[in-house]
């Protein structure tokens, strides 16, 4: 009891020495990567995973354990609403696991910590990723880990109500709305389109606008949102409201029940949504959606990707066992397989080619898209970005502010958060 | 209450049960939702009474989740919250209450300090400090910083405070310490407060999410909200298991109110003050 | 208590120094427990916490928390010129003013009803039934009040429909969305004053009733001269204790409206949890530690007063 006494008392001056502060270093040294050999490895090694990945990856690794004798693979499913938490406090108090899976707009943050181990040159070949999957644990010509699996925005909407308007998925914004209007005016859908403006998830639905319309949102190493660019997509976000093409009173939890009652006819979201309109939209409705991609806007058609990563600590115990998991699980047939396990969508573009994904017709939608995505800058700073964003656009889509004025208040308070590298 | 007539007994039975419907609703509804299949809990506007009643739900949240471990976890962890913190509290209380010394006011100002302290300001140096301890991933790391509350100090204190003195200075002026005056007339005294003292603890404890989450490190040290979170998914919530999960969080609580009924009502002994 | 101090207490033993130091010492024996738990876990990450909002730092600084610039009250500054934290500010101070009194009042009358003398096994199906919406989840309350207040189909508005009043979209509209959660909040709550207030009726004496009935007093006169004193300790708890959770009030505004429509029912607590969400530890440190200080005055202020008369 007397040495944990003393333990306490010295953690606790520790800590509270934290309180000085003692100036940040400067210069940040590119990290240099070290190559790592996976064949021998032995050993245990402990993995951390989110939600339905981690439930399911614990019985899934028996297929590389059986490939690797030798080698135990523990994994710790966590929840989603902790993980972030779990994670920063773990490298705060120097107790990481070997892998972590991380969400895709997390590892700026997180590389920036110094505590993930860049990615060893000799793993994978980066061109066999989605572009825009690798973009996400790419910071700044180092990678921090590998992407798993990813996820991308498409449109979804009402066949029927499609066919009762007479019209066809549009390819281009102007289509877009007529789309939109049709469905409204002749489809039945009286609310119109889904598209997010509450707290959540509004500015994935944007950023992809601003892509679309030729714009960037960092260029130079800062955040560029007030440009002509940014302006006309988020006139594309608020015209829907504006012509009551889309409600701004949907009550919280009401979708996706109001597109199962067909009270709006389209909306835009992940494949994830393809399981739950299934589920909840009982027998029969699987006949009454499709998929289709992004329509082209000005420039390009691009959409948003995201998803998870796995990303190796400095502290693990394991380090060659804890890339020799991340290899096997980025090799294609595993990949594939993985889809069939949880409906997570390959980062790996030859999984595709795999027989599980080539036959479904929606999917291919997304593997489509796929090939046109992007992800926000890896930016320790992008989430507080993100919430000045959805606060931004819950005004503009109110009616309280106006496309360039929402440009410059965003410009404005993402300038003084900075990029945080 | 001598003179309670008929008709008044009929009013306060009637507005007592008007209100029970307004207070238990929601209850009652996510109880009987856990017998709905999913696709009826997500229908909008929902059902009240079940149309198909189905054990399917926890059939699926048991078949998911260790929730044996969880529950025994839960269990350990609480029981040890609410021994520590009855005897801690009312221990703390009786001195902030009755005794006087030097500094009291200063130290009482303490319970107030850490009832105000934002939980997630001081979270990460704990963990910090567990971690160094060597106490990441055990009972005593998830147990450590509530062994005392100050609710509970602070709740035993008030009631302690309502105590006659006279009991004490009869009992001082008979030879005995403080410890035994504490634990043979004061504790007694205390059944209706140590009962929701217990309560209190145990229902903070079993609810406690964020603390046990961050320190449990592998799933076998998992609480049950720390388990049943990892069904609440990224996108696209099943609120089958959710309801199927809050019922099974529910139902002991529930339990130990019943059993601690007998407790609550026990009038203080006065005859005896004479 | 009149009637208990009427009889004359028995003469304070004369009092030896040795006896004092003693029972001094005695003091913080019993209060020992609680005394280390507090210095070791929570003073010096408490400081920690204040000492970091005189810093930038972020989350991506946690491997090396020293590495940070010293940024003096800059954190201070800007909070002052932030408005979703000044709506904030005022949302609290809206919130702590009216579900006080309404939680306090609805857990007194649940207590004193409950205590007014029905049969055993009724009250304790009663007392059960009122603490129920203090134990559910909050997934479970956050769904079915989200379905009570929808608008159209919701059991609110049907009621109003009724009375032919066309109701309010509850929860998305910025003048509702807080009374809203008001209400839900006063509802959630009110359980645990009951519980520990019914604790505190059981310690009232029967015999000071008597008296009082034998004085003449009527029910009303009864529960203003014997019940309502002899709670005020317990009162005074739970009006701290309450105003001290209130200020604090976070978990409803998250599920239910996220803190919106507009920042509607954004809450200080709310706020400073997106601060450390998105990793901006030293500002969340700087507006924690504001509300840290106006907690603890506000509860030494109640203390303050509850004693006096």
């Amino acid at each position: 009891m007397t040495t944990t006494t003393r333990r306490a008392a010295a953690g606790a001056l520790a800590i509270a020495m934290l309180a000085a502060g003692c100036g940040r270093g400067t210069g940040t040294a590119q990290e240099r990567a070290r190559d790592v050999t996976t064949a021998n490895a032995t050993g245990e090694v402990t993995v951390w995973a989110m939600g339905e990945e981690g439930k399911a990856l614990g019985a899934f690794v028996k297929g590389f354990e059986s490939a690797h004798p030798g080698v135990k693979v523990n994994v710790t499913a966590i929840g989603w609403d902790v993980a972030h938490d779990k994670i920063t406090s773990a490298i705060a108090g120097g107790a990481t696991p070997d892998v972590s899976m991380i969400g895709s707009t997390w590892s700026g943050e997180l590389a920036k910590t110094g505590a993930l181990e860049p990615t060893p040159g000799n793993l994978v070949d980066k061109a066999a990723f989605f572009p825009g999957a690798w973009q996400t644990v790419d910071i700044n010509g180092t990678a921090y880990g590998v992407p798993w699996y990813v996820e991308t925005r498409v449109l979804y909407y009402r066949t029927d109500q499609a066919r009762r308007a007479g019209v066809q998925p549009p390819r281009t914004w102007e289509e877009f709305t007529a789309f939109v209007r049709a469905l409204k005016d002749k489809g039945g859908a009286r609310r119109g389109f889904n598209q997010s403006y509450q707290l959540g998830a509004s500015w994935q639905e944007v950023l992809p606008l601003i892509w679309q319309a030729g714009g960037e949102i960092v260029k130079d190493g800062k955040y560029t949102f007030d440009t002509p660019e940014a302006v006309t997509a988020l006139k594309q976000y608020a015209s829907l409201f504006q012509q009551k093409l889309a409600p701004t009173d949907t009550p919280a939890n009401a979708f996706p029940q109001t597109f199962i009652k067909g009270e709006v006819g389209a909306f835009y979201s992940g494949p994830w949504m393809i399981g739950v309109l299934n589920d909840d939209g009982g027998p029969g409705f699987a006949g009454k959606f499709g998929v289709a991609p992004y329509p082209k806007g000005p420039v390009s058609a691009t959409s948003f990707v995201g998803g998870a990563d796995l990303a190796v600590f400095k502290k693990a115990k394991n380090r060659d066992a804890a890339w020799a998991l991340i290899k096997w699980l980025s090799e294609p047939k595993v990949q594939a397989q993985w889809y069939t396990t949880v409906k997570a969508l390959p980062a790996v573009q030859a999984a595709w080619q795999e027989p599980e994904l080539k036959a479904d017709e929606q999917l291919a939608v997304f593997g489509e898209q796929l090939k046109d995505a992007r992800t926000p800058p890896p930016f320790p700073t992008w989430e507080q970005v993100a919430r000045v964003l959805e606060a931004e656009l819950e005004k503009l889509a109110r009616g309280r502010s106006t496309p360039e004025r929402t440009a410059k208040a965003i410009q404005a308070q993402a300038d003084t958060i900075g990029t945080g590298l | 209450m001598t003179r309670t007539t008929r008709r008044q007994r009929l009013v306060v039975h009637l507005g007592l049960s008007l209100g029970l419907v307004l207070v238990a609703g929601p209850f009652l509804w996510t109880a009987l939702s856990s017998l709905k299949p999913e696709r009826e809990i997500r229908r909008d506007p929902p059902t009240f009474w079940p149309e198909t009643w189905t054990l399917g739900n926890f059939a699926e949240l048991f078949g998911r989740v260790d929730l044996g471990t969880a529950f025994a976890n839960s269990m350990i962890i609480a029981l040890v919250l609410v021994a520590t913190n009855l005897l801690f509290c009312s221990m703390t209380g009786y001195a902030f209450a009755k005794l006087s010394f030097r500094g009291k006011n200063l130290a009482f100002g303490l319970v107030l300090v850490q009832l105000a302290i934002p939980a997630i300001v001081v979270m990460m140096p704990q963990f910090v400090l567990i971690a160094r301890l060597g106490m990441v991933n055990t009972f005593i790391g998830i147990i450590l910083p509530t062994l005392v509350t100050p609710l509970g100090v602070f709740m035993m204190r008030q009631f302690i405070a309502d105590l006659p003195d006279e009991l004490i200075d009869a009992a001082r002026v008979d030879g005995a310490r403080e410890f035994r005056v504490f634990f043979t007339i004061i504790l007694p005294l205390c059944g209706p407060a140590l009962a929701t003292l217990g309560l209190i603890t145990f229902l903070g404890s079993w609810n406690n999410f964020l603390w046990p989450a961050v320190v449990a490190q592998s799933e076998d040290m998992y609480t049950l909200p720390v388990a049943l979170n990892i069904l609440n998914g990224n996108e696209g919530t099943h609120y089958n298991l959710l309801v199927a999960g809050s019922v099974v969080v529910i139902a002991p609580i529930l339990f130990l109110f019943v059993f601690l009924q007998r407790f609550f009502i026990q009038g203080i002994a006065t005859t005896g003050l004479k | 208590m009149a009637v208990l101090t009427r009889q004359a207490p028995p003469a304070p033993a004369p009092v030896k120094v040795r006896g004092v130091l003693r029972r001094s010492g005695l003091g913080w024996v019993f209060i020992a427990p609680f005394v280390v738990l507090f210095a070791v876990f929570y003073l010096g990450p408490l400081l920690v916490g204040i000492g970091m909002s005189f810093t930038d730092l972020r989350s991506t600084d946690v491997a090396d928390p020293l590495a940070v610039d010293v940024v003096g009250v800059e954190n201070y500054l800007r909070l002052m010129n932030d408005g979703a934290m000044h709506r904030a500010a005022l949302n609290t101070v809206v919130f702590v003013l009216t579900a006080l009194p309404l939680t306090i009042g609805l857990g007194l009358a649940a207590a004193v009803l409950l205590n007014s003398g029905i049969a055993r096994l009724p009250a304790a199906f009663f007392r059960l039934g009122y603490y129920l919406p203090n134990v559910t989840s909050i997934i479970g309350v956050a769904v079915a009040w989200k379905f009570l207040l929808e608008p159209e189909a919701g059991l609110v508005n049907r009621l109003l429909a009724l009375v032919g009043v066309d109701g309010p979209n509850w929860l998305d509209d910025e003048a509702t969305a807080l009374p809203s959660i008001i209400v839900m909040t006063a509802w959630r709550s009110f359980g645990f004053d009951m519980v520990v207030l019914l604790a505190a009726l059981q310690t009232i004496p029967k015999e000071l009733y008597e008296a009082a009935a034998v004085d003449g007093a009527g029910r009303w006169a009864r529960f203003h001269a014997v019940t309502l004193p002899s709670l005020r300790p317990v009162l005074l708890f739970c009006t701290v204790y309450s105003s001290v959770g209130f200020m604090q009030f976070l978990e409803e505004p998250l599920v239910m409206t996220r803190g919106g429509p507009l920042n509607a029912t954004l809450s200080a607590s709310l706020a400073i949890f997106g601060q450390f969400g998105v990793g901006n530890y030293g500002y969340a440190g700087a507006a924690s530690t504001v509300l840290f200080t106006v907690i603890v005055a506000l509860a030494v202020l109640q203390l303050r007063l509850g004693r006096r008369r």
